[in-house]
This record gives structure tokens, C-alpha cells and sequence, in this order.
């Protein structure tokens, strides 16, 4: 108990940023994935190319690869460090290599989503002289989202756990926290599993929070 | 009110439409039967932009669609278009189904649209469904909808495709009463459908389609009791 009690307020603190990273990625992932979906769905063939690169590129090599190769590698050869400064650079960019990571993903679910919607939902907006936008806006979109939101809780869900990687190139997050307060109290077993009991918190209200929004929507809007 | 001229409309190599030319005057009610794939549909389609002609002319609501310049989405404002699978927008309301296409795209005030769309409600026999959404009515009510969600916008003509194909044979007669009334009232229609009933009492036209062509066209009386072409004959043989 004691080693607990003793680091609670270490660990707590690296819970912090591990919330603020998730919140923050699963945002930005969200944003990602609908303007990539929409790119990979667009008419306009090099917007297609590139959404449909950037989701290989990203969904094809390891997350942890990625954060080292941006966070750490970038540097090397680019004077990011001067472009952004010294602290803020690994943060941004540890960040941002989480975000597009995750929105490879989404963007995936997204276009699904959107290619889920009945064709004649679209043609019937077309038919009162909906251009692409409000077709997308106010037909597609939102009959495509409520069917998205079990794979986008699924994701959100992963996304947390991924800010575990960003330990490895730097970021004082929960697991880079537990191992300095194992390293001083060699309570491997308490401290692993009070980090994994955190870890599960944060994901079960999230996934219970999903399913009550889930539930309104069902009930307010079918 | 509409104009067509040599329309070729092919899907890769496959010719649905092989030179459709036919002209509809303004109030006038245009019945087209035919058997299926042969291109009734498709050609229906073409008239609203949903499916781009190969080739051939378009004249619709004083625009020509086949003109690159024309902006299509101007052009549906005035072309309204009932679907056999009624394609209500699942997430709205009946009133909001109504009230989108003048809200959005007309940028009517929302009180404005309202008062339309429940006069329209009114007209289509659905008062008190303002607040249901489409599931939880049944065929021939979504259907009535749909015509209510078309004239909306004000249209000067609307395209029916197989407004009751997809009915349970009981709800068949309220959608055929509401398209009857639009026609009384001078609405100028065109009608794909298999209700050889509908096509003799309301329309003023009958066209029969066969492999992308139109065959035989007329008044319904003298189309139906004294067929000119032996595969009209064939085909009112066998529905008839």
C-alpha cells in the first residue's frame, strides 16, 4: 500500500497528460478522418491519391516507429527544435504523429460510414436541388455518424492506450511515470496494476458514456 | 415544358437509351409503361440530371440540361421527383423531410416553411404525422411524403418512377389520389408506372417503351383498346 500512496500524486500527474494527449488526439483524429474520408470519396483523383497514401503510410508501419521517426528522427536532420523550440517540438509533434496515426483509422471508418448511407438517401437530396455539401451536411452525414459510433468509440478507446508509446520518445505520460516510480520503489506488481486499473477507468467511462449517447440518440432521433 | 431530342444514354457498353425524342406540354399528365429494362426508368432519370445522357438534347422547365453551362442544381428547383422506394430522410421528421429542401437550399425562414410544409401535409391527408419519422409510417403514407417533400420547392413539373411499385396493393389508391389531384389542379407530370387504371383515367398521354425506344405513344384510350405495333400488343396482352 504504502509505495501507492507514497507516488499517487506522480502518477496522478502523469494520468493528467495522458488525458490531455488522448483528448486532444481523438479530436484532432476525428478532424483528420473526416477530410481524408472526404478526399478518398471526392471526384477530384489527386485528392484521392493523397488521402489514400497518407492512410497507407500510416496504417501500414508500427505507431512506436512513427513517434521515434517524427519526435526523435525530425530533428536530425531538420532545425525543427528552432522552429518550434526545444520543449514545445516533441510535444507538438508527439501529438500530431498520435493524431494522424489514429486518423488513418477513422478515416476508414468514416468512408465506410458514409458509403453505409442508402444511395437513394442522396438521390432524394439531389432531387430538391441539393448541391454536394448540403447533400453531405445535412443528408449523408448525419445518418453516417450514428452507425460510426460503435467502430469511433472502439478507436477513441485504442487512441488511450496508444499514448502508452509516447513514454518511449519522452513524454512524461503514465506509463513514463510508473517506470521512474518503479525504478525508486521496485514495486513493479502494485504500481503496473494500479496503472492498469487507471487505464480501465478511463476507457470504461468512455465506453459508458458511448453507449448513453448512443441510447439518446436512438431515442431522440432514429 | 419538356423537350427531348435523340436521347442516347449508355452505361460502359451497354445502350439503355437508343434515341428518345418525345415532347410534354406544360399541365400535361405523360403516362410511360413498358416492360423492365426498358429504360423508362433511366430515361425519368435523365430528366432530373440523376443520370447524364450520352448524347441527344434536354429541354426541361425552359433550361437544357444537356447544356454544360446550366447549373443543375438552378434546374431541380423546378423539377420535382418521386421515387418507387420513397428515400424519406430517415433522421428528420415528416416535417422536417418537408421543410429541408426550401430551408437549405431556397433559404426560406423556417416559420415561412413550416406554414408550407403543413398546408402541403394537409393537402397529401397526413395531419398529425408533423413530429413521426418515416419508419413509423407505413408505405403509402412515406410515399405521400415524398410528393408533399417534392412540391415543396415549388416545381413546375414532377417525375414519378414507379410511385407505387413498392406499396402493398391497400395503399396503392391514396398515392394514386394525391397524383390525381395534381393533375387536376395542372400539374405537368410524368409518370413511369405499371397502373394501367391511373395511366387511362388521368393521363392525357400514353408512351409504351420497349429496349430503349419508344414504340407507340398516344391518348390512353386509343393506345390501349387499338394497339398500332405488335409488341404493344404483346406487352398490353400481358398485363391487361
Amino acid at each position: 500500500m504504502d509505495p501507492i500512496r507514497q507516488n499517487l500524486p506522480v502518477l496522478l500527474d502523469g494520468l493528467r497528460l495522458t488525458i490531455q494527449y488522448s483528448v486532444v488526439a481523438i479530436i484532432l483524429m476525428v478532424v483528420i478522418g473526416l477530410i481524408a474520408a472526404l478526399m478518398r470519396l471526392s471526384t477530384v483523383a489527386p485528392l484521392r491519391w493523397i488521402a489514400t497514401a497518407y492512410v497507407e503510410i500510416f496504417r501500414s508501419t508500427p505507431l512506436l516507429v512513427q513517434l521515434f521517426f517524427i519526435v526523435l528522427g525530425l530533428p536530425a536532420i531538420l532545425p525543427v527544435n528552432q522552429w518550434f523550440g526545444q520543449l514545445t517540438y516533441p510535444i507538438l509533434a508527439a501529438a500530431i504523429t498520435l493524431s494522424l496515426n489514429e486518423g488513418a483509422y477513422v478515416t476508414e471508418i468514416i468512408r465506410a460510414g458514409i458509403l453505409g448511407v442508402d444511395r437513394g438517401q442522396k438521390e432524394a437530396a439531389q432531387s430538391i436541388a441539393m448541391n454536394g455539401f448540403q447533400t453531405m451536411r445535412y443528408i449523408v452525414l448525419p445518418q453516417a455518424f450514428k452507425r460510426m459510433i460503435p467502430p469511433l468509440v472502439n478507436q477513441a478507446a485504442q487512441t488511450i492506450k496508444d499514448t502508452s508509446l509516447l513514454a518511449p520518445v519522452g513524454i512524461a505520460e503514465l506509463v513514463y511515470k510508473g517506470e521512474i516510480v518503479i525504478a525508486e520503489t521496485f514495486a513493479s506488481f502494485a504500481i503496473w496494476g494500479l496503472i492498469a486499473a487507471l487505464y480501465f477507468v478511463l476507457i470504461f467511462s468512455l465506453s459508458k458514456f458511448a453507449s448513453y449517447l448512443e441510447r439518446r440518440l436512438q431515442v431522440d432521433k432514429r | 415544358m419538356i423537350n427531348v431530342k435523340d436521347l442516347h444514354k449508355s452505361f460502359g457498353h451497354n445502350e439503355i437509351l437508343k434515341g428518345i425524342s418525345t415532347h410534354v406540354e406544360e399541365k400535361e399528365v405523360v403516362v410511360v409503361i413498358g416492360p423492365s429494362g426498358s429504360g423508362k426508368s433511366t430515361f425519368l432519370r435523365c430528366l432530373n440530371g440523376l443520370e447524364t445522357a450520352t448524347s441527344g438534347e434536354i429541354e426541361i422547365a425552359g433550361m437544357t440540361l444537356t447544356d454544360p453551362k446550366t447549373n443543375i442544381h438552378t434546374l431541380r428547383q423546378h423539377v420535382g421527383m418521386v421515387f418507387q422506394q420513397f428515400n424519406l430522410f430517415k433522421h428528420l421528421t415528416i416535417l422536417e423531410n418537408v421543410t429541408i429542401g426550401p430551408r437549405k437550399v431556397k433559404k426560406v425562414a423556417q416559420a415561412q416553411a413550416d406554414k408550407v410544409a403543413r398546408e402541403l401535409l394537409a393537402k397529401v391527408g397526413l395531419v398529425g404525422k408533423e413530429a413521426s419519422y418515416p419508419d413509423e409510417l407505413s408505405g403509402g403514407q412515406q410515399q405521400r411524403v415524398a410528393i408533399a417533400r417534392s412540391l415543396a420547392m415549388g416545381p413546375n413539373v414532377m417525375l414519378f418512377d414507379e410511385p407505387t411499385s413498392a406499396l402493398d396493393p391497400e395503399m396503392v389508391g391514396e398515392v394514386l389520389q394525391v397524383m390525381k389531384t395534381l393533375a387536376i389542379e395542372g400539374m405537368t407530370m410524368v409518370v413511369v408506372t405499371h397502373e394501367m387504371g391511373f395511366a387511362r383515367e388521368v393521363g392525357h398521354r400514353v408512351i409504351f417503351m420497349d429496349d430503349g425506344l419508344i414504340v407507340e405513344e398516344g391518348a390512353p384510350k386509343s393506345l390501349f383498346s387499338d394497339p398500332q405495333k405488335d409488341r404493344t400488343k404483346g406487352f398490353l396482352a400481358k398485363i391487361l
